[in-house]
């Protein structure tokens, strides 16, 4: 499954390439030189990308303006984002790209609006990796929606189900705690 | 003698667990990749087939149990 909703993860990470270059900012670790920035417009969070900013407060909605750069024309490259998964489940691919480019950056806005279904309040942890001929750089971020549990529908179905195998549960195990005359 | 109950109180909890682990990434207690989110569901199953055999042995314990007086066989002469 394609999380498109999630390419702001691709935006934080500040890996994505092609374009005019960006102003300098702090290295993403790799031998790739990796730049990349995000601001939020309307919320006003701006995200460096190998800066640990702990987790980031994202709103449900909003156009985020990136910036991605390397140290050096990449020739072929290639990347992907995606989300951690708790295991065995590994991740779930946001975005990718590939291509052969002398570009050395890129730029853009990308306007995104998480479905209700997308819990708030969650961590997300999304993991970035890019790399050409020049090497490679990875990264991750922390994010979570701003919001409560009950902001998304699948909090409501998640605790009934609780309830609902809670009483099962019970009732098949019902025997040890009728006392034996 | 039945496993049916021991399966079943396993399934359950196993299942009970797993909706847990959900409350609790919903609740934002623990983050979605966290360990805990594939743990809780297997402790579910052990736990839950570890009290199956329990409530399977106090059941059949209470089954197996001397029938009232007045239900027991005339003793032999």
């Amino acid at each position: 499954m394609k999380f498109r909703y999630l390419s702001l993860g691709a935006v934080a990470i500040g890996m994505v390439l092609v374009g005019s270059a960006s102003t300098a900012h702090a290295d993403i670790p790799g031998s790739s030189g990796c730049e990349g920035t995000g601001g939020w417009l309307e919320d006003g969070l701006f995200v460096i990308a190998e800066t640990n900013g702990g987790v980031y407060v994202i709103p449900r909605s909003d156009t985020v303006a990136w910036e991605g750069s390397v140290a050096a024309p990449p020739g072929l490259y290639s990347g992907s984002i995606s989300v951690d998964l708790p295991p065995p489940f590994g991740e779930v691919l946001v975005d990718d790209w590939g291509g052969d480019s002398e570009s050395t950056g890129n730029s853009g806005a990308h306007e995104y609006d998480f479905p209700s279904l997308v819990p708030a309040g969650v961590e997300f942890e999304v993991y970035g990796q890019h790399s050409d001929e020049n090497g490679g750089c990875s990264g991750t971020i922390t994010f979570e929606i701003d919001g409560g549990p009950f902001d998304s529908p699948i909090t409501p179905i998640s605790l009934g189900g609780t309830a609902v195998f809670a009483i099962l549960t019970g009732l098949a195990l019902k025997p040890m705690f009728k006392r034996v005359a | 003698m039945s496993y049916g109950r021991v399966v079943l109180s396993a399934v359950l909890a196993m299942f009970l667990f797993l909706f847990i682990a959900a409350d609790l990434v919903l609740f934002g207690v623990i983050p979605l990749n966290s360990v805990i989110v594939t743990i809780l569901p297997l402790v579910g199953l052990v736990v839950g087939a570890l009290l199956g055999v329990m409530a399977r042995k106090k059941h059949s314990g209470g089954e197996s149990q001397a029938p009232p007086a007045q239900f027991a066989p005339p003793a032999a002469i």
